[in-house]
């Protein structure tokens, strides 16, 4: 697959974020995924699991502790994804 | 700052539940009347939430072993298994489990929690890769939290999901374990343990079950979702507790792979912790006898199961798994689920609660569990209070036209 840029998967990762983000609030690379978005420990390991099928990579749940931000989550999946 | 305020939002929450009424998270039972009863705030309720499935807790033979145990051998072992906490009776239990289960090696832990973590901490560690089913209790999530290795999580009880994630991974996961429940706490639903298990050896990787809630209830012998699906000689570490169907505390792992013994020198939750106490060993000794001799436990247990399942489906009650012994109820909200457990426990019957953040899908229920120690009466009792339950919330509903007071209850 070829790398997306940055702004493509930012945009990806927003349309898979759209079904947890109750309140609809705007999304930008520095929302803090759990507070803001309020979505708790499940739901985000949930949406590791669509990426992983999305981008067809394996997320470790190990790497969710340097997760704290949408750009976190894009950064972790470009990278993933270039490894490949 | 203080150290604590990053649990604001679950102390709100926790704030918010206390209003509605008691505290479903701390509970006291006063005294503990039976198997099946107890006396809380001063009343006598019917324990329908205690993993108790074969009633084994108030057991004369259990009970009169657990008594002579501490008599003989004292109150506790003071020292861990590595130490001086390995009693006769710890070895003459790991070998009972193993001559039951047909496996070659047990090593007993002291809790369920801490097998969970002993094993899957001391057989994996960095470069390996560990599949776990999203719906795992946290023990395994927190297993794999103290390994090394990279955790991946299938999607739950999909053997397609968890063959894709394999093949995705190819070589480069060095040993692979994958990791399932037979069945599962929450919603008490089986795993397809025997297609998992095709999977998995497919991809030359190993499998733990978890038979925690399915031990003593599943299989022809009671050994279990392996056994009853055929596969118990080829699950490569068999994991369990004794705090359900065995009425005490403690845990276990069986296995044939013969270094499977090098847990004992390498695994943290069984070198660091104390041993069980003779009193618990003891009880669950003889409770692995009682459940090889006493088939009839586990028929009267799905007995009751089965009528208490369609007694609630016939109240309009929306159940999240087939007939089994952990019967969850979907509730529509997690302040109806808390509203419920009050109006239960206030009518005299005791459930769990489980409410979001961290259930499946964010579902918010009420449990219950059946024991073969529930009477006949008891069973209809916890029924006929369901289905006051059941009046109860369709009263409370609108009376208009409005769609929703046409739907069945709870949904």
């Amino acid at each position: 697959m070829p790398q997306e840029d940055h702004d493509l998967v930012f945009q990806k990762t927003c349309a898979l974020l759209k079904v947890f983000n109750v309140n609809n609030i705007e999304l930008t690379k520095d929302t803090d995924i759990a507070t803001e978005l309020e979505i708790d420990s499940v739901a985000i390991l949930d949406l590791i699991m669509e990426l992983e099928d999305s981008y067809d990579i394996s997320f470790p749940m190990n790497l969710m502790s340097e997760l704290r931000t949408v750009g976190d989550l894009v950064k972790s999946v470009q990278k993933l994804v270039s490894e490949k | 700052m203080s150290i604590f305020d990053k649990f604001g939002p679950l102390s709100d929450l926790y704030n918010s539940i206390l209003e509605v009424g008691d505290d479903p998270f701390s509970v006291c039972m006063a005294e503990i009347l039976s198997p099946t009863r107890a006396l809380i705030d001063g009343r006598e309720v019917l324990l329908a939430g205690t993993n108790n499935y074969l009633g084994l807790t108030f057991d004369p033979e259990c009970v009169r072993a657990g008594q002579e145990a501490m008599a003989k051998q004292g109150t506790g072992t003071t020292g861990s298994r590595f130490a001086n906490g390995t009693y006769a009776n710890h070895k003459a239990l790991e070998q009972a489990l193993a001559k039951f289960l047909g496996y070659q090696y047990t090593i007993v832990f002291s809790t369920g929690y801490q097998a969970n973590l002993g094993v899957i901490s001391g057989l994996t560690g960095q470069g390996d890769t560990i599949l776990i089913d999203a719906d795992c209790h946290a023990s395994i999530y927190d297993g794999c939290k103290l390994s090394d290795a990279e955790t991946i999580r299938f999607r739950h009880n999909s053997p397609e999901d968890l063959d894709k994630r394999l093949t995705r991974l190819g070589q480069d996961g060095g040993n692979v374990l994958v990791i399932v429940e037979g069945m599962y706490s929450m919603f008490g639903d089986v795993a397809p343990v025997a297609e998992i298990e095709k999977i998995t050896h497919e991809h030359d990787a190993y499998l733990f079950v978890d038979e925690a809630h399915s031990y003593g209830v599943f299989g022809d012998k009671g050994r279990g979702v392996s056994e009853d699906q055929g596969v118990l000689d080829k699950i490569d570490f068999y994991v369990g507790t004794f705090s359900k169907s065995l009425g005490s505390v403690g845990g276990f792992a069986a296995s044939n792979h013969p270094e499977f013994e090098l847990l004992r020198c390498v695994s943290r939750p069984y070198m660091f912790t104390a041993s069980m106490s003779p009193a618990n060993v003891a009880s669950v000794l003889e409770a692995v006898h009682q459940i090889e001799k006493r088939p009839e436990l586990r028929q009267t247990l799905w007995r009751n199961s089965s009528r208490l399942y369609d007694r609630l489906h016939q109240l309009g009650f929306e159940l999240c798994a087939d007939k089994g012994p952990i019967i969850a109820v979907k509730m529509p909200s997690r302040e109806d689920a808390v509203t419920c457990w009050n109006w239960l426990i206030q009518a005299g019957v005791y459930v769990n609660l489980a409410i979001p953040p961290g259930t499946p899908n964010a579902t918010s229920l009420l449990r219950l569990s059946v024991s073969a120690a529930h009477s006949v009466e008891e069973i209809e009792e916890i029924g006929e209070i369901f289905s006051r339950l059941a009046e109860m919330r369709r009263d409370a509903m609108p009376t208009s036209s409005d769609a929703s007071a046409k739907s069945p209850l709870p949904v």
